[in-house]
C-alpha cells in the first residue's frame, strides 16, 4: 500500500507512533549499552579482585611448592559459578595447580602472561595476575570466567526494553489517535463540506472553523470562496432570470412585429394595388382624353385652314389659341403618362449608341421657333470631336427639349445657350449646359424645382403655363441613366441648367427594355434590280433574317439569308456577295469563327463584313478584320450608312425611320 | 390622285381626317370597323391605308396582319394610328408589319409627311 494514499488520520497516527517509538528505542538502546558496558567493567573488576585474593592466598603454597594446598585454594573457587577455569603457572611456565568447573569441557589454556592484565576472548573474560611473595615473583594466576551473568542481564534488560517500547508505542498510538483529530478533524470536515457543495451545488453551506491555525485559515479561505461563488451564482441566476425575461420580451416583440409586418405587407400590397390602379387609371384616362383632344385639335386645324381660305383672319387667331390649348393639354397628358410610368416602375431605358452632335443640332433646329417666339437668340456651342454616346436617345432628347424650351419660355429678348462638352477624366462624361438670360430663380424656388407639380412659384404657371412635371420627369430620366441635373441661378439674371450624363450609360437590367429586335414591315418596294449589290445575311435568328431581308430589299439590295455559319460560308463562296452581315452569337459556329474563315480565304477576304451583335466587342471585331460593327437592336440608319459605304449602288429609298418624337 | 383608305371607328375622327385629306387632294375612302376595312382594302386597292388600332371586334393589328399576309394587298403601305404612346405599341406596329406608326391626336402635317414619304417610295406620287 502506498503511504501517500493513506488517509490523513492514519498518516498522523503513524507519524506520532513512529516518532515516539524511534525516540524510545534509541534512548533505551543507549541506556542498555551504557549499562552493559558498566556491568562488564564491574565483572572484570570483580574477577581481578578475586584473582588478587587467590594469588595472595596461593603464594605460600607456591613458595613451598605445596601443590595440594594450592589445589585446595583453587577449588574454593567452586562457589563462583561463572568461573570456568583457574590455573596457577609456575615461574617456569608449567602448570602448578588448576581448577576446572565441572560439567564444562576442558578449556584451552593460554601461555602465562607476566604482570596484571585482562582480556576478553569471545565468550570469556580472562585475567592474569602475578603470584609473588615479598616481592619475589613465584608464578602466574590465570582465571577464566564465562559471560553468563552478563548475558543474563542483557537478556533481562532487552526483554524489559521490548516491553517498554511496546507499552510506550501503545500509549503513543492511543494518544496520537486521540490527538490527530485536532489536525485531521477540520480537514476532514472541510473535505466533507467541499464534497457536499460539489454534489448538492449548495453554495450556502459553510465549513465550521474549529481552530485558528493554518487549517482554520484554509477553512476561512474556502468559506470566502464559497461566499464569492454564492454571490456570483446569485448574480448569474439573476442575470439568467433577466435574460429569460428579456428573451421572452424579445419573443413577444418578434411576434408583435411579425404581426405588424404582415399588416404592413397587407398595407403595402393594398397600396401597391392602389398605385397600380392609379397608374392604370392614369394611363386609361390619358388615352381616353386623347380621343376628344384629337377632335378638338383636328377640327380647330380644319377650321383654321377653312377660315383662312374664307378670309376671316380674326377667327384664325382664336382657332390657333384653341389648338395651342389643346396641344398644351396633350403635353400635360403625356407628362402625366410618363409620370405614371415612372411611379409604377414601368419606365424603361432603350439605350443605343448615337453621335452626339447631330442629335444636338436637330434639337436646336426643332426649338428655333420656340426661341423666336420670345425674340430669343438660340446659340449652340460645342467642339467638333464630341463623338458618340450610349444612352436612351429619346430620353436625352426629351430632357434637352425640356431644358431648352423652359429657358426659351422664361427669357425674353435674351440669349439661350447650349454648351456641350465631353470630359474624359476618370469617367467619360458629357455635359449639356443650358444657360439663359431670363428671369432666374431665388434659392427657395430652386430648392423645389425638381418636385412634381412644382414651378418656381404658383404664379409662374399662370403667367408662363406648363405642367410643373417637365423638370421632375427630366430629373428622373437623368437618374435612370446614372446622370445628374444641376441648377445655378440668380434671380433676375438668368439660370444655368447642367445635364451631366455618362458617355456610356451603365446597363441596369431592371430599367432596360428587353432589347427587341428592330423589326421592319414587309414591303415589296424593291429598288431597281440588275446592278443591285448582293448582301449575305448570316444570322441564326429567323426573325432577324426575315427583318434584314425585307429591309435590305426595301433599300434596293438583293438579300440572301443564311441560317448558320457553315451555310453562310458555302453561300459566300458560291455567290461572292458584295457585303456580308454577320451575327456573332450563333450555336454551332460563332460569328468570330466565320469571320476568321472568311478572312483566311483569299477569294473572300476582300468582302466587307458588318458584324451585328448584342455583344459590344467593337475593338475585337475590327481587329479581326470586320469592316464595321453594329449593335442590336439594329439601328436602320446606321445599317444603311454602313451598307452604303461598302455598296457599289448608293441609290436609297428615302429614310422612313419611325418617328416617335413628335408626340413627346 | 392617290386613294387613301381610312379605317377609323370614331365618326368625328373619321370625318375630320377625311376632310383634311380631301382638302389636300387625296381620294379618301373610309371604313368604320376592321372587317369593313379589310373588305375595302381588297376590293378598292387603295394606295395607302391609315389604320386605327383601337377598332371594335377585329382590331387594327389583326386587319394589318391579314392584309400583309395577302399577296394581293401586302404591297399597300399601312400607317398605324393609336392613342397609345407606348413603346410596346411601336414594337407591336413593327411586328405586325405596319410601314409606319403615329400617335393620336394626329399632328396633321407630320402625318401627311409620312403619307407622302410612303407614297413616294411606292412610286405613286
Amino acid at each position: 500500500m502506498n503511504l501517500r494514499n493513506l488517509s490523513i488520520k492514519r498518516k498522523l497516527t503513524l507519524l506520532a507512533m513512529l516518532t515516539s517509538s524511534i525516540a524510545v528505542v534509541l534512548s533505551s538502546a543507549s541506556f542498555l549499552i551504557y549499562d552493559l558496558v558498566t556491568f562488564r567493567n564491574l565483572l572484570s573488576q570483580d574477577l581481578m579482585t578475586e584473582a588478587e585474593i587467590v594469588a595472595y592466598n596461593s603464594a605460600a603454597a607456591m613458595a613451598f611448592n605445596d601443590e595440594a594446598s594450592a589445589n585446595v585454594q583453587l577449588s574454593a573457587l567452586t562457589a563462583k559459578s561463572d568461573l570456568v577455569a583457574a590455573v596457577l603457572y609456575g615461574a617456569d611456565g608449567r602448570i602448578f595447580a588448576k581448577y576446572y568447573r565441572s560439567g564444562t569441557p576442558t578449556p584451552e589454556l593460554p601461555a602465562p602472561v607476566e604482570g596484571k592484565s585482562y582480556r576478553y576472548t569471545g565468550h570469556y573474560m580472562e585475567v592474569f595476575n602475578d603470584v609473588s611473595l615479598r616481592g619475589e615473583r613465584l608464578g602466574t594466576l590465570f582465571l577464566q570466567s564465562d559471560m553468563t551473568r552478563w548475558n543474563t542481564r542483557a537478556r533481562q534488560y532487552a526483554s524489559i526494553l521490548a516491553i517498554f517500547v511496546l507499552i510506550s508505542g501503545l500509549i503513543a498510538w492511543f494518544v496520537s489517535s486521540r490527538l490527530q483529530g485536532l489536525v485531521s478533524g477540520p480537514i476532514l470536515e472541510l473535505e466533507q463540506t467541499m464534497r457536499a457543495v460539489s454534489v448538492q451545488k449548495n453554495y450556502a453551506v459553510r465549513a465550521v472553523k474549529t481552530s485558528g491555525d493554518e487549517t482554520g485559515r484554509l477553512i476561512d479561505g474556502f468559506n470566502t470562496m464559497l461566499a464569492e461563488i454564492q454571490h456570483r451564482d446569485k448574480a448569474l441566476q439573476r442575470a439568467n432570470g433577466d435574460l429569460k425575461t428579456r428573451t421572452q420580451e424579445l419573443e413577444d416583440e418578434i411576434v408583435h412585429r411579425k404581426g405588424m409586418q404582415e399588416e404592413l405587407l397587407k398595407a403595402k400590397d393594398a397600396a401597391e394595388e392602389a398605385s397600380r390602379a392609379k397608374s392604370a387609371f392614369l394611363a386609361n384616362m390619358s388615352h381616353e382624353l386623347r380621343t376628344p383632344l384629337n377632335a378638338i385639335i383636328g377640327y380647330s386645324e380644319i377650321l383654321e385652314e377653312e377660315t383662312r381660305d374664307q378670309g376671316q383672319p380674326e377667327n384664325v387667331r382664336d382657332l390657333r389659341r384653341i389648338q395651342a390649348a389643346g396641344k398644351h393639354l396633350l403635353s400635360l397628358i403625356n407628362d402625366v403618362l410618363d409620370l405614371s410610368k415612372i411611379e409604377a416602375g414601368k419606365m424603361t431605358l432603350h439605350p443605343e449608341t448615337f453621335a452626339v452632335a447631330p442629335m444636338v443640332e436637330e434639337m436646336i433646329t426643332t426649338l428655333q421657333p420656340a426661341a423666336e417666339r420670345n425674340a430669343n437668340q438660340l446659340v449652340l456651342r460645342m467642339p467638333d470631336d464630341l463623338g458618340s454616346m450610349y444612352a436612351d436617345i429619346t430620353k436625352v432628347r426629351q430632357i434637352l427639349f425640356n431644358l431648352i424650351s423652359n429657358a426659351c419660355k422664361f427669357t425674353e429678348h435674351g440669349t439661350v445657350t447650349l454648351d456641350v462638352e465631353r470630359r474624359e477624366g476618370v469617367e467619360d462624361r458629357l455635359f449639356f449646359r443650358v444657360s439663359d438670360t431670363g428671369i432666374g430663380m431665388t434659392p427657395h424656388q430652386q430648392s423645389n424645382l425638381f418636385q412634381y407639380f412644382t414651378q418656381a412659384d404658383s404664379s409662374t404657371a399662370r403667367k408662363y403655363g406648363g405642367t410643373g412635371l417637365g423638370l421632375a420627369i427630366s430629373q428622373r430620366f437623368t437618374h435612370m441613366m446614372s446622370g445628374e441635373i444641376h441648377v445655378a441661378s440668380v434671380s433676375g439674371e438668368g439660370s444655368v441648367f447642367t445635364l451631366e450624363l455618362p458617355a456610356k450609360v451603365p446597363l441596369d437590367a431592371g430599367e432596360l427594355a428587353q432589347a427587341p429586335l428592330a423589326q421592319e414591315p414587309a414591303q415589296d418596294a424593291a429598288g431597281p434590280g440588275g446592278d443591285a449589290t448582293t448582301v449575305l445575311v448570316i444570322d441564326d435568328d429567323p426573325s432577324v433574317r426575315d427583318l434584314m431581308t425585307r429591309f435590305l430589299g426595301k433599300m434596293g439590295y438583293i438579300a440572301v439569308p443564311a441560317p448558320s455559319g457553315p451555310e453562310g460560308l458555302r453561300l459566300a463562296r458560291e455567290l461572292r456577295p458584295g457585303i456580308i452581315t454577320l451575327d456573332v452569337v450563333m450555336p454551332d459556329m460563332s460569328g468570330w469563327d466565320v469571320l476568321n474563315e472568311l478572312k483566311a480565304d483569299p477569294e473572300l477576304a476582300s468582302i466587307p463584313v458588318i458584324m451585328i451583335t448584342i455583344v459590344d466587342h467593337e475593338a475585337l471585331g475590327l481587329a479581326r478584320g470586320a469592316s464595321n460593327y453594329l449593335m442590336k437592336p439594329i439601328d436602320r440608319d446606321r445599317l444603311a450608312v454602313a451598307l452604303d459605304k461598302y455598296s457599289t449602288r448608293p441609290e436609297q429609298v428615302p429614310d422612313m425611320a419611325l418617328d416617335y418624337s413628335g408626340s413627346l | 390622285m392617290p386613294t387613301i383608305l381610312l379605317v377609323e371607328d370614331n365618326a368625328l375622327n373619321r370625318d375630320m381626317l377625311s376632310r383634311r385629306l380631301i382638302r389636300r387632294g387625296y381620294t379618301v375612302i373610309t371604313a368604320h370597323d376592321g372587317a369593313q376595312g379589310h373588305a375595302r382594302a381588297c376590293a378598292d386597292a387603295p394606295d395607302l391605308i391609315l389604320m386605327d388600332i383601337g377598332l371594335p371586334e377585329m382590331d387594327g393589328w389583326q386587319v394589318t396582319r391579314l392584309l400583309k399576309s395577302n399577296a394581293q394587298t401586302c404591297g399597300i403601305p399601312i400607317i398605324a394610328l393609336t392613342a397609345h404612346a407606348l413603346v410596346s405599341d411601336r414594337q407591336k406596329a413593327r411586328e405586325v408589319g405596319c410601314d409606319d406608326y403615329d400617335t393620336k391626336p394626329v399632328e396633321f402635317s407630320r402625318l401627311t409627311q409620312k403619307i407622302e414619304t410612303l407614297l413616294t417610295a411606292k412610286g405613286v406620287v
